[in-house]
């Protein structure tokens, strides 16, 4: 527990401003813009406390993949914020080489690519996550 | 009405003397009478103005309620001209798909600076998030579902030579999968960053395209939101600007796909009604096997489709000079639509 508000606190208190302060008082035509604005707060708030974790985990789970399939990650030509990025970029040119056909492969790419595409589906649409 | 649309009424407009002097001529009538001439919301890309008019002497003497169509100013290259949607929603209206009849083309974009055309206006509800959640638009759903299968058949006996269409569609392209997952490719290249799920999904429609390859006219766009429902029954099949020759496996996907179904995930036909009574619709009709694998395959390239154009939506707002709350949550879909694709890869594996 802080004493002030981080940035995640902030945006959750403005959502609440807006969802019981301004929601209301807005004309049936401009209501979709502020259900959007909430929306798009509530993204924030996810990415503010989960993205980081999540764009690791890629990296992370990414250079494993391409090390068993002895493909090299490509030149990290912008340190931090660039090595995912390049990490990414390496996958995809070997998902296209055929590199992940074989059945033991693409198990290991399917699990991968669906633990990303959850990860970021709970900061997108948590809604959208089923429960399986 | 999104932004872009609100931009695109302001420094827009259609006269209606200009149209009452056309359609005069066009119907030959002694005089036409504009009586409502008005911008309906909703169509970045087209504008649909509803036209009411009384006409005096000739073949159509009487009123009528009609809908104009019209290029808004920002236009996208992917999509048919008004010239090439007319033609195709008169072979659609010919081969008894439900439609809103077509009756007059204006190719002369020196009438009101851009080219239209005029067709009825179909009375009704298309918005998806109120047809999937109000059951009293649609009281039989099966009935609806059965109905839009059908129709779609009734689409896809449409095949080539026509030579109405052969004019001004772009011929049927060999290999309509693989050419389609190459287009996609290209398109992917062109951007910042890379997508290792579409990838896969795209590399896995590769592996699995269909050995068979049927051409007919497709819609590219058949999908709950797209078509008008009036009393429960299917009053017309709207938007036809993405329609071509192409594989016509492809519309069923889309038809059915998890991310065109609103409100309701759970029922697979459009969010509306039940895949069962929709595919037996369309079998009946067009006596065409849709397989599971079949559906899994273009249900797939359909998530890649829609993330696909979401990202370039994104790219509007990043990029394009567009900014808006819309596109940009637009593309962050993208990454539930991988969520789906992957998930339909998984079952279809097991």
């Amino acid at each position: 527990m802080s004493d002030i508000s981080d940035a995640a606190d902030l945006l959750a208190t403005a959502r609440e401003a807006l969802a019981h302060e301004l929601l209301p008082l807005l004309p049936k035509e401009r209501r979709y813009v502020g259900l959007m604005i909430g929306n798009v707060i509530g993204i924030a708030i996810r990415e503010l406390q989960a993205g980081a974790a999540a764009m690791a985990g890629e990296a992370e789970r990414t250079a494993a993949l391409l090390a068993v399939g002895g493909i090299p990650p490509g030149r990290d030509t912008e340190p931090g914020a660039g090595a995912p990025r390049e990490l990414r970029r390496a996958l995809c040119a070997a998902i296209r080489a055929g590199r992940f056909d074989e059945p033991a492969a693409s198990a290991a790419l399917m699990g991968h690519l669906t633990r990303t595409a959850a990860d970021w589906v709970a900061i997108s649409n948590p809604k959208a996550l089923r429960s399986s | 009405m999104s932004p872009v649309a609100a931009a695109a009424s302001e420094d827009r407009s259609v006269e209606a003397a200009t149209v009452a002097r056309w359609l005069a001529h066009e119907t030959r009538a002694r005089e036409v009478l504009v009586t409502r001439l008005e911008r309906l919301p909703g169509g970045a890309i087209q504008e649909n103005w509803a036209l009411d008019v009384t006409i005096d002497a000739g073949p159509w003497s009487g009123s009528h309620e009609w809908l104009l169509r019209t290029n808004a100013r920002s236009s996208v290259a992917a999509s048919l001209t008004r010239t090439q949607e007319f033609a195709v929603l008169r072979a659609a209206h010919a081969h008894g798909v439900v439609v809103p009849q077509p009756l007059f083309l204006c190719s002369d974009a020196n009438v009101t600076g851009s080219e239209f055309f005029i067709m009825k206006r179909v009375a009704g509800v298309a918005a998806g998030h109120r047809l999937t959640r109000e059951a009293e638009l649609v009281p039989d759903a099966d009935a609806l579902a059965q109905e839009l299968g059908a129709n779609l058949a009734r689409l896809h006996a449409i095949v080539p030579p026509q030579p109405a269409l052969d004019r001004v569609l772009a011929p049927p392209k060999p290999d309509y999968a693989l050419s389609t997952v190459r287009e996609y490719r290209a398109f992917l290249d062109t951007l910042a960053d890379t997508y290792p799920a579409l990838e896969w999904a795209l590399r896995w429609c590769e592996i699995h395209a269909p050995t068979d390859a049927p051409v007919a006219l497709i819609h590219r766009d058949y999908r709950t939101g797209n078509y008008m429902v009036d009393a429960g029954r299917l009053a017309g099949v709207l938007d036809w600007e993405f329609a071509g020759w192409g594989d016509p496996r492809e519309d069923i996907g889309w038809f059915t796909a998890r991310c065109w179904r609103f409100a309701r995930a759970d029922l697979e036909a459009g969010g509306i009604g039940r895949l069962e009574p929709f595919l037996r619709g369309y079998e009946r009709a067009s006596g065409r096997r849709m397989t599971a694998g079949d559906l899994d395959y273009w249900q797939v390239m359909a998530h890649v489709r829609w993330a696909v154009i979401a990202l370039q939506q994104a790219r509007r707002h990043m990029c394009g000079g567009q900014r808006s709350l819309e596109l940009a949550l637009t593309g962050r879909i993208v990454h539930e639509l991988e969520y789906e694709a992957l998930a339909i890869i998984e079952k279809a594996a097991r």
